[in-house]
């Protein structure tokens, strides 16, 4: 049983082909539903978010399972229109099989295939794909343990590393800034001058961080007033800043025109009224410049324009991708770890083979003696105890060796050498007359159980 | 010097490096370890100074090293106390080593023996003397430390060179915190210690005052504590001109009390 992965992502598609693709509500579960009902699809994940759409399966087959894959995308999930912006859907597709399927849902979890590696959603995104293909009734027991390992190695990156400590949005950059001047937030006063797009993220960044004393001053009021309302703050005029400015701990611009909003004397005058110059950051985004450089000169006064929040912005950016590397090996390590169990899984149908056939060896000549002998049901019952006896005692140690595998390559070898030194795969082979019958049980079991069959463990 | 001493400045040694790793790697883990082995060092000291008289000769708190142990001790609790309300843990990595040094001191045998004023030990006056004034330069020091982290912070935020992995340190806000706690409560008790000082000199000579180099750098000490006081609590001083103040003042009373017994 082999893990493939077919999807699309950020770094090879662009948004409007994402979107096409992209599946949500109860189609999600509807698509789960239909992928596991294809014989070459053993178990399914389906992952929908806006920077990546990737259908995670087991299957036995793999080359039929990606052809399935690709006409899930095709008609599935794209409803057999044209690609948006035209091409073949396949330049946009990637596939990943066994070991690099592992890997990649591994990074993925970690967020270290993210557009912004350390972003955080991805992992709550991935959590509630899992628990939909659940619900769904669609994931077994390889892609539970695959993705609840990829969870496990999504911690360990974020408690072992500090790919996700520093922020790389400018609005997360002032926010984490404001908290390098201000011990708390909650009870500090913030000041917006201006009511675009900049302003609005900044003020979701500073209402999340607990800040409610939240004041918007713009030109037009009305735009002032729209913006207030949503975020729970009040809402003025141009010609109120002076006042507001006085009291205010954080002041944020980004207004258009020309000449400076704030100038020296004007924060000069505002500090001063503040008792003991209480410190007061002042963040720059307009473009012109809203603020008077000079501004900075001023003891109790912090001012960043867009260009500093940027430069932090980058700095922060070249940390998380320094740190990724560090990720990168607790990715292997648990992808080995992975690996070890799937090995050990696939030794189960092997060992499940050498028993039966060991038994019905010992059965068979148990019988072509017993044909010969004269012997009472008490001798019968001792012959029988003590044929079964030596039949196991053989087969501990190469038993509990096959079941403790846990490093690929080597297990791989053994279970071939097993096959081989067994003559398991030998339809001539004394036993070898319980093949059939243990495939047809295996084939009653399901595939998505972890016995697959007494010629499972040999596939690489 | 007893085994809780040498044991409390090896675990304030340990808490310093460990806070000094937490703040370079940086790990919020190690970090939070120091303080906790802070808090560890700060009791066994505590049960050094509860178990001093069971030593032979009884050590007396008059003599400077044991005198600067307590301060040690003190400015460690001061700073524990402080961490509950405010987020100081970074303060381990430079409190560490220095309560290690003062820890340590009884046994390196370095100023043993001095009384600073040369006047007579024993009784009630000079032990309150001591006990006030060092409990007062303990968190005169915490606050001066809070002004050098103040500076190294304020300049930091000033050259706008915080992106990356660089360390980080307690916000402004907080450093300040603590540098007013600590003038609030260390202003008083060594306004108390002087006091004391000069009934303890009353005692022994009949004077109120001495013109001793100890003397008249405590008081220059003294009074730049006293002018930031006012001017803090007039509300016309900028935080970092008191950062400042604090890291002044505190170097004067240091020499006051050790840099003069060094020289002599």
């Amino acid at each position: 049983m082999k893990v493939l992965l077919l999807g699309m992502s950020h770094r090879s598609a662009p948004v409007e082909v994402r979107e096409h693709y992209a599946v949500e509500g109860d189609a999600f579960q509807e698509a789960l539903r239909k992928l596991v009902g294809h014989p070459e699809i053993g178990e399914a994940v389906l992952i929908s978010t806006c920077n990546r759409v990737e259908i995670v399966v087991t299957s036995q087959n793999p080359s039929e399972a990606r052809l399935r894959l690709e006409n899930v995308f095709r008609s599935e999930l794209g409803g057999n229109a044209p690609v948006p912006g035209g091409g073949d859907l396949e330049d946009h597709l990637y596939f990943h099989a066994d070991q690099n399927a592992v890997s990649h849902v591994f990074r993925v979890a970690s967020s270290l295939d993210s557009m912004v590696v350390g972003e955080p959603q991805i992992l709550g995104q991935m959590k509630d794909a899992y628990r939909a293909s659940v619900e769904a009734g669609s994931c077994g027991p390889i892609l539970s343990r695959l993705f609840q390992r990829a969870f496990a190695t999504a911690k360990r990156v974020k408690n072992e590393t500090r790919v996700a400590q520093r922020p790389v949005s400018v609005a997360r950059v002032a926010v984490e800034l404001a908290r390098q001047i201000f011990e708390e937030l909650g009870d500090k006063k913030a000041l917006m001058i201006g009511a675009g797009e900049m302003i609005e993220a900044a003020l979701f960044a500073l209402h999340r961080e607990g800040l409610h004393s939240l004041r918007v001053a713009n030109r037009t009021r009305a735009r002032a007033e729209d913006l207030a309302q949503r975020f729970e703050a009040s809402a003025h005029g141009l010609e109120d800043i002076d006042g507001l400015l006085k009291d205010s701990d954080i002041v944020l611009t980004c207004i258009g025109g020309s000449g400076y909003v704030l100038d020296v004397e004007a924060v000069e005058r505002a500090t001063r009224a503040r008792r003991n110059n209480r410190p007061i950051f002042l963040i720059d985004i307009g473009v012109p410049r809203n603020v008077d450089p000079a501004v900075d000169n001023l003891d109790s006064a912090f001012l960043y324009d867009i260009d500093d929040l940027q430069e932090i912005a980058f700095a922060n950016e070249e940390e998380r991708r320094r740190e990724s590397q560090g990720a990168e090996k607790i990715v292997l390590e648990e992808q080995e770890r992975l690996e070890g169990w799937m090995v050990a899984l696939r030794a189960v149908p092997t060992i499940r083979h050498l028993r039966a056939r060991a038994e019905a060896v010992r059965q068979a000549e148990l019988e072509r003696s017993l044909t010969k002998m004269d012997l009472t049901d008490t001798q019968l019952e001792r012959v029988e105890a003590l044929t079964r006896s030596i039949v196991n005692k053989l087969l501990h140690r190469p038993l509990a060796r096959l079941g403790a595998q846990t490093d690929r390559e080597e297990g791989l070898v053994i279970l071939e050498e097993a096959r081989a030194l067994f003559g398991l795969d030998d339809t001539d082979a004394p036993g070898s007359e319980v093949d059939s019958q243990l495939a047809s049980e295996d084939s009653t079991e399901g595939e998505g159980g972890p016995s697959t069959g007494p010629r499972s463990g040999e596939s690489k | 010097m007893t085994g809780f001493q040498q044991a409390a400045a090896a675990i304030y040694l340990a808490a310093g490096i460990a806070a000094l790793l937490g703040l370079v790697l940086p790990s919020p883990r190690l970090t939070r370890g120091a303080v906790w082995a802070l808090g560890l060092g700060a009791g066994v000291q505590g049960a050094a100074f509860a178990t001093l008289h069971e030593l032979q000769p009884v050590p007396q708190l008059t003599d400077l090293p044991y005198a600067i142990s307590f301060m040690a001790w003190i400015a460690v609790i001061s700073l524990l106390i402080l961490m509950w309300r405010l987020r100081l843990a970074e303060l381990t990595a430079a409190v560490g080593p220095l309560a290690f040094l003062a820890a340590f001191m009884p046994s390196l045998g370095i100023l043993a023996g001095s009384e600073g004023s040369g006047l007579p030990v024993g009784g009630t006056v000079p032990h309150a003397h001591v006990l006030l004034s060092s409990a007062g330069l303990g968190l005169l020091g915490i606050s001066g430390l809070a002004g050098i982290f103040y500076l190294l912070e304020h300049r930091r935020l000033k050259r706008k060179r915080l992106g990356g992995g660089g360390v980080r340190l307690p916000s402004l806000e907080a450093l300040d915190r603590v540098n007013v706690s600590a003038l609030v409560v260390g202003f008083p008790l060594l306004s108390l210690g002087l006091i004391t000082g000069s009934a303890w000199l009353y005692g022994a000579s009949g004077q109120l005052w001495i013109w001793s180099p100890h003397a008249i750098w405590t008081l220059v000490g003294w009074g730049i504590y006293a002018g930031m006081s006012l001017a803090r609590f007039a509300g016309r001083q900028g935080a970092r001109q008191a950062a400042a103040a604090a890291v002044g003042g505190f170097a004067f009373l240091l020499f006051a009390v050790i840099g003069v017994e060094v020289l002599r």
